[in-house]
């Protein structure tokens, strides 16, 4: 079903899907470089903790 | 997907959240009450009662230990969410419209509502962590007023030192969290109202939604706007969906359906928009009446969206929904 409506989908509209997917893949790449730097030097970790709880919870 | 009805509020719903894990659901509503409902089957596991006005909002930590809830009654609450209880109070001249923890869940920030002489304020307190919980200061550690549009909406934006907001004129904003400074701002990121703003995991990009009928996504650094999502109807509430590239918005009708549709045919819809290509990919019926405001689960294996009409809805994702490539196999950076 999803296969049938891709090939209908224009090599137009695909290559244009793939220029947004780009743009916003190359801005998120960005925007986690400049989140760790500025998080660096808040004196954070450089990514938020995945799973902090367990931890926590023992100290 | 199968929905799961959260029969209990008697008025409409604010505001609702998850817990980290997504077990949970707390809700909160004009009625004064706040329930927390587990969200695999919908039943009620209990109510935090105390409220003597509408609860505008409310926030869950990250260890399911405390919630904080803001009211009409003008006063911020500190629950134990095992308890009940209600570990403190904090009042304040005027309503609480908006609360929201910081990553750490060692703070918390307020919006109150300007009124009556009284400027709109933003003020964060320390949460003391030790102990029962009941040890809280009663002077903020921050306090200052935004000048200009008032500030609706709030959260801690990507480092905790500054605070994010978002105003009555559509504009969004950065202010230092110490000094009250206002640090950054997009006077247009929206033309009307802000009536929701929900962080990226990572909080490095937001969800705005507006009563001027659009939602956007925009760079918490530099306030500029990613993403817009154009709709024919007045927002209440955008979410952004964990592990696919969907967003969730919610609002009132169509001007255009109005005439056509009765409000008691559940169908006030949850509109799917695709993250990247802003295009809508799909609608979810069911509430009486607007949908005020929507929430899904960090895991992402469920949303769940609570309307004018006073019910919660929650939605299990099909398995359907996680296999489904609308648009192919382009690899989508979170």
């Amino acid at each position: 079903e999803d296969a049938a409506e891709e090939s209908n989908v224009s090599a137009e509209l695909i290559a244009q899907r793939k220029r947004l997917v780009d743009e916003w893949n190359a801005w998120r790449i960005r925007a986690k470089e400049e989140l760790a730097a500025d998080r660096s030097r808040s004196g954070k970790k450089p990514a938020p903790k995945e799973k902090p709880k367990e931890e926590e919870a023992k100290e | 997907m199968r929905p799961i009805l959260l029969q209990g509020h008697e008025r409409s719903l604010t505001q609702i959240k998850f817990n980290r894990e997504g077990d949970l659901l707390f809700s909160c509503s004009k009625d004064h009450v706040i329930n927390v409902w587990f969200t695999h089957n919908g039943e009620r596991l209990g109510t935090y009662d105390g409220h003597n006005g509408t609860v505008w909002t409310l926030d869950v930590d990250t260890q399911t230990r405390f919630l904080v809830s803001g009211s009409a009654d003008n006063t911020l609450r500190l629950w134990d969410i095992q308890s009940g209880k209600c570990l403190y109070k904090w009042e304040f001249p005027t309503a609480v419209k908006r609360v929201a923890f910081s990553e750490d869940d060692d703070q918390v920030v307020c919006v109150t509502e300007q009124r009556m002489g009284y400027q709109g304020a933003i003020r964060v307190f320390n949460i003391n962590r030790e102990g029962d919980g009941r040890d809280q200061s009663p002077e903020p550690v921050s306090f200052f007023n935004p000048t200009g549009s008032k500030a609706v909406v709030c959260a801690f934006a990507h480092i905790p030192s500054l605070i994010l907001t978002g105003h009555e004129s559509g504009k969004v904003a950065l202010f230092d969290a110490k000094t009250g400074e206002e640090v950054n701002s997009n006077q247009r990121a929206h033309m009307d109202l802000i009536t929701d703003i929900q962080l990226s995991p990572d909080r490095s990009y937001f969800i705005t939604s507006s009563k001027d009928k659009t939602a956007r996504i925009h760079d918490t650094r530099t306030l500029m706007v990613i993403k817009t999502f154009t709709t024919e109807t007045p927002l209440n509430s955008a979410a952004l969906a964990p592990k696919k590239p969907y967003v969730l918005l919610g609002g009132g009708q169509d001007a255009m359906s109005v005439t056509t549709t009765s409000l008691r045919q559940g169908k006030f819809e949850t509109r799917f928009w695709h993250k990247i290509f802003e295009e809508e990919v799909g609608r979810v019926k069911g509430h009486f009446g607007p949908v005020n405001t929507i929430a899904v689960s960090p895991n992402g294996d469920c949303y769940a969206s609570g309307g004018e009409d006073g019910f919660v809805r929650v939605h299990h994702f099909d398995e359907s929904y996680f296999r489904a490539k609308p648009y192919g196999d382009l690899e989508i950076e979170d």
